[in-house]
This record gives C-alpha cells, structure tokens and sequence, in this order.
C-alpha cells in the first residue's frame, strides 16, 4: 500500500474542542486515481491536510510508502512533501510574479537542482500540458485552465509519489472542468500516477474510479466506479 | 542552500524584488534618505567647520588684541570720558612689565576709506600699518611676493601687501603684480606681495581681503598720526594662558596713559583663546547635532524598512505559502527574506551614498578659487565603509521581525487566502 491510515483522529483545540477526524482508515495503492467526497464540515479539508503533510494529527498512524509520518519537523515535513506530493490547488496558487515556466521551476528550486535542469524539465512538463508557447507569460495573462495546467505541471515536475487535489475545478467553468479532470485521468492512466480529489462535487468526483466519501469525520462508503456513471458532469448539479 | 554566496538563490532574490519594483522602491527609499542625510551632513558639517577653521588656522590661538576707548573711571584727578591714544611706547613697557607675552606688535590704521588706482582700475581698500612680527600672530597666505619686512618698517618704505580681492579688482588677468606701483590717494606704492587669507577671524577697520598693508611707520607719518598706535596685537608664551594675563597687559598699558588700571571699558581686550575655545565648543555641538540627526533618519528609514517588510510579509502569506507547501523550509523562507532585507538595505544605502558623495564632490568644486580648496566637504573612505557596514547591521536587523512573522506562516494559509 501507498498510503495507509490507521485510527487517525484530530482535535482543533480551542474555547470548545473540535473532534474533527473521528478515527479514519484508509488505504490506497500506488496508481489509484480516489475522489474524498464529503460536504464542508465533514472533515474532508483536514484529511487532506493530513494526508499532504501540512497538517499533524493526534493519534493513530500515517505510513506513505512504509515511512511513518508523524510529528514531524518542519524541515523534515518541508521535505516529505516536496518529494512525495504534488499539489493542485483550487485557485491555482502560482506566484503572480513569475512567469509560468518559473512557477513550475520552483519545486525543483528548493530541492537544489541546477537552474539548467530545472528548466529543461520544467519546460518538459509545460510541453506536457500543452503550454510551450505560454512558458514565458505571467499567471495574469492566462485562463483559468491554462492556468491550472500550469499547477499540475508544478506538481508533477518533481515526479511525487502521491498528487492531492484540492477541488481542482473549483474555480473554472463546466467545459474545462471536464478537461482537467479528463487530463487528470490521463495521467493516471499512462503514468501510472497515484491521484487524489478532494470534492464535494459529484460529476468530478464520478471520473475518478473509487469515491470515498466522508462524513462527520468519519468515512462512510467507499464507493468503487470503474464503470463511471455514478453521476456525470452537470446531472446532478444546477453549477455544473 | 548552506552557502551564503549562491547565485541560484541571490538570482531568487533579485527576480523577487525587481518584479515587484514599486514595492522595493518604496520600501528602499527611507534607507536611501537616511544614508544620503548622514553623509551630507556629516560631510557639510566638516566642510563648514573648516571653512571657518581655515582662517582660524593662521590665527595664533593664544592671542589678545588692546585697543583704546573712552575711560569709564575717574583717575589720578582726570575726569571719566576722556579720550586717549596707545603709542610705541606701549610696546615697551608692556615687553618690560609683562614678560609673559612672546610678541608685542602694535598696528595703525588708515580711519578713511581709501581707494587703490592701478593703470584705469579702482578697488576700494582699507590701509593697515602693521609690522613683520604681525605675521607671527596671523599669519599670511601668500600667493605671490613676500610679506613686509623689517627693513621696510625701519625705512618707512612706500611698499604694500594686497588682499585677495585688491588684486583681482586692479590685476584682472590673474599676473604676478609684485613690483607694480599702485596709487593709493597722492602716493604710489610698489606692491611687494599678494595674501590670500581674508583675516575674517578678527575684522577689524574693514573686509580682510581688501586690506592693503603698509608698514605702520609709512601710515604713521602719512596720516600724520605721530607715533600713535590703534591697536596692539600680542601673543603668549607657551603655557601661558592668556586670559590669566589679561589684568596684567591691562595695566601695564593704563600706566602709561594715566588710565586706571581696572578700567575694562578704556582698554578693551579681545582674547582669541575664549574666541577658540567658544568655537569648538559650538562645532562639538554641531557635531553632536548632525550625527543625531543623521542617525536619526537613519534609523526611521530602517524601521520603515522593517515595517514595510511586515506589511508586504502579510501580503505575501499565499506566495510564503506556496512555497512552503512545495517543498521551501522555514530556514529558506528566513534566509530569503533576510537577505531581501539586506539587499535591499545595501542597494539603497549605496546609492544614497553615491548620491552623498557627488553631492559634496560639487560643494568641494564650489568652494574652489583659483585652484585653492578652501575647505574638504567630502568624507572619508573610511566613514563611507562605516557606512555601509552600519548598513549591512541595520538590513539585518530590519530583517529580523519580518522574516520571523514570515516564518510562521503555515503552508496551508496558502489555501486558506484568496
């Protein structure tokens, strides 16, 4: 397994103390392409928190890939995460002042790679997405999904074990959700990459072949859809 | 990352805070102000001390002048108000009574105001007769010639020494004039030197570098003043301290002239060495002065600096956290901003400092005649590199608070934001 979680529970200490992740186990395989579903409230946010080494818990166990990830420093877990996961952002979070070949320089920036290298594989995955020509523009000058594509370039240029989702199409129009999401797919298909979504929305939820869904804290089903007609784009929304 | 001098990384910083111009331009400008302040007054405040040191210098600090005035006291029967003269007699019985004093030289004036004619040009001049040992007590800046001698003295010669501004008003072309015969009312004199120091320490009877000097024994006889003298110019011996001596001189010139001995107002005597001591005195304060302020701008541009930082760190938490959540540690997200800082600090410093120098660079061109500086404005090379270390500590600590609050900030306030 990738990614195993053993009994993990999380408290937001505060005035009144917040159980916001009520014993959670979870596994997923290396190359699985999983949504978490859940309404806001339902703890979704926090596990993928968790599961992005941005955030600690209190009990229980996360192993990736057999390493135990827990309490650790901030430099260790500034590590963890720029070898292990890639993250795509719901509004995209490219920095504004630099251009999208740099965005996606970044990672490899702090993990020491020469300039040179770094922008021969930045402009590999670029390439990728189908953005050559948009390499030396700013985020401001772009769309919406050329801009996300920029993201998932960022995420995947350092060749992560794991990509996190964080409502990847949250901010974009139906036609290139569905483009992103197809894209996502993709990837997961001839890469072999191991994706997760986090949503609340049902039709980007439907392209990924199993659906966890949360709720309360706790995971209620999981739900496999390999056949991906749970619920297709703009069936069940009024948005999309 | 551990090596302080990594290009990738100041290539990091320097993207960061060229794209964002307008930011780093307002943020360096404080410091800019501050440096540029500090050196230009530091330097101005040298260059005005100088200036006015410059004509202190040839002065001998440990001077007194006696001249004469109506008596305030009644004495030996004579009634008070009476007027008197000092005469060459004076000059030996204060030698006589007052073996403190190194040298006594008595000076005369011409009261009207002359006007000196060579070839057409006029320049309107005032005479001083003075001796050669009045060189002792201030001394001369001679650019051309020689000052008068004792010869000169003893033989009441028709010679003169001429003021800067003399020479410029009748020798226009700048030549060498010794030797020239001036006219001065019906007599001519031969002009044997040429001073340049403008005596503005102690003006008396008129502008310094309009003086023409004659030897008192020629002005003595030409405006029939027998040997009457104005004013006695003395110095003391070494650790003699004049204003002790003071009381002495005093009476010893009283004596002669049936003055009481204790009358201030009938034999003033201006004593240089409280003059000087007064002037340093104001320049130690002045000094004080400048680099409070100095400082002081100084420091308010760097605690702008520092404030800036904060608010633009807030600003940037999505961009701070962005980069932590793709792999930056704490560590690089303190080192960048406190090299930013720094750089920042430098760059601006620097240039303030440039802006200084130029600055005090023309000042320095400004107070130049004829190829005589008459004051140094520009600092040392070792108050610049003060400077920019002073600089290097302040863009550090400026930096301090800043990186702190950018350190804690968490990558999931990247998300958080927007």
């Amino acid at each position: 397994m990738l990614i195993e979680l053993r009994d993990v529970n999380k408290t937001y200490q505060g005035a009144q103390p917040l159980h916001v992740l009520k014993g959670i186990d979870l596994d997923i395989d290396r190359g699985e392409f999983v949504s978490i579903m859940g309404a806001s409230g339902s703890g979704k946010s926090t596990l993928l928190n968790i599961l992005g080494i941005l955030d600690g818990y209190d009990s229980g166990e996360y192993r990736i890939d057999g390493t135990l990830i827990k309490d650790l420093s901030e430099r260790q877990a500034a590590e963890y995460r720029n070898r292990m996961i890639g993250f795509i952002f719901q509004s995209y979070n490219l920095i504004g002042f630099k251009t999208a070949v740099e965005n996606v320089e970044l990672p490899l920036f702090y993990q020491g790679v020469p300039r040179r290298e770094r922008h021969r594989r930045a402009m590999e995955y670029l390439d990728r997405m189908g953005l050559t020509d948009w390499a030396g523009h700013y985020p401001n000058e772009m769309s919406g999904g050329q801009k996300q594509r920029v993201a998932i370039a960022r995420a995947l240029v350092t060749k992560p074990d794991i990509i996190l989702a964080d409502e990847p199409t949250g901010a974009l129009d139906s036609k290139t959700s569905v483009e992103i999401m197809e894209l996502l797919r993709e990837l997961n298909r001839k890469d072999r990459l191991t994706i997760i979504v986090v949503t609340h929305e049902s039709g980007v939820a439907n392209v990924t072949d199993k659906i966890v869904h949360i709720k309360d804290g706790v995971i209620g089903a999981i739900e496999e859809n390999s056949r991906h007609d749970a619920s297709p784009f703009g069936e069940t929304t009024l948005m999309k | 990352m551990g090596r302080f001098f990594d290009t990738d990384r100041f290539k990091e910083i320097l993207d960061t805070l060229s794209r964002n111009r307008g930011r780093t331009l307002l943020t360096g400008f404080g410091v800019f102000w501050g440096i540029f302040m500090l050196i230009l007054l530091v330097g101005g405040g040298k260059g005005v001390k100088q200036l006015v040191a410059g004509s202190l210098n040839s002065f001998s600090s440990n001077a007194a002048m006696v001249w004469t005035d109506r008596t305030s006291k009644p004495y030996k029967g004579l009634g008070k108000g009476r007027w008197w003269n000092m005469s060459m007699g004076d000059i030996d019985r204060l030698a006589a009574l007052v073996p403190e004093l190194d040298v006594i030289s008595p000076q005369s004036f011409g009261w009207d105001r002359p006007v000196a004619t060579y070839e057409e040009r006029t320049s309107s001049i005032n005479i001083r007769g003075q001796r050669a040992d009045y060189a002792r007590i201030e001394a001369p800046t001679i650019r051309y010639g020689r000052f008068i001698s004792e010869m000169d003295v003893a033989q009441a010669r028709k010679v003169c020494v001429i003021g800067k501004q003399v020479w410029q008003n009748l020798f226009p072309g700048g030549n060498d004039p010794t030797g020239k015969r001036i006219r001065i009312g019906a007599s001519y004199y031969t002009v044997i030197g040429v001073d340049y120091n403008d005596h503005s320490v102690v003006n008396i009877n008129g502008r310094g570098d309009e003086a023409v000097v004659i030897p008192i024994t020629t002005v003595q006889r030409l405006y029939n003043k027998g040997d009457a003298v104005d004013v006695i110019a003395v110095t003391a011996r070494e650790g003699v301290v004049m204003s002790d001596i003071l009381p002495k001189i005093r009476a010893a010139v009283a004596s002669g002239h049936q003055v009481d001995p204790t009358d201030e107002k009938a034999v003033p005597i201006l004593n240089t060495e409280m003059f000087f001591a007064m002037i340093d005195s104001l320049f130690k304060g002045v000094n004080i002065l400048i680099w409070l302020i100095g400082i002081g701008t100084l420091l308010a541009g760097v605690i702008g600096v520092s404030n800036i930082m904060m608010v633009t760190v807030r600003e940037r938490t999505s961009e701070i956290g962005i980069r932590r959540a793709i792999g930056a540690t704490p560590r690089m997200i303190l080192s960048q901003i406190m090299t930013e800082s720094l750089v920042m600090t430098l760059v601006a410093g620097a240039a303030g400092l440039v802006l200084a120098v130029v600055i005090l660079d023309g000042l320095e061109l400004a107070n130049t005649t004829d190829g005589i500086l008459k004051a140094h404005f520009q600092v040392g090379f070792w108050t610049a590199v003060g400077a920019v270390l002073l600089l290097s500590v302040l863009g550090v600590a400026a930096g301090l608070a800043p990186a702190a609050r950018a350190m804690k900030i968490k990558p999931v306030d990247a998300m958080r934001d927007e």
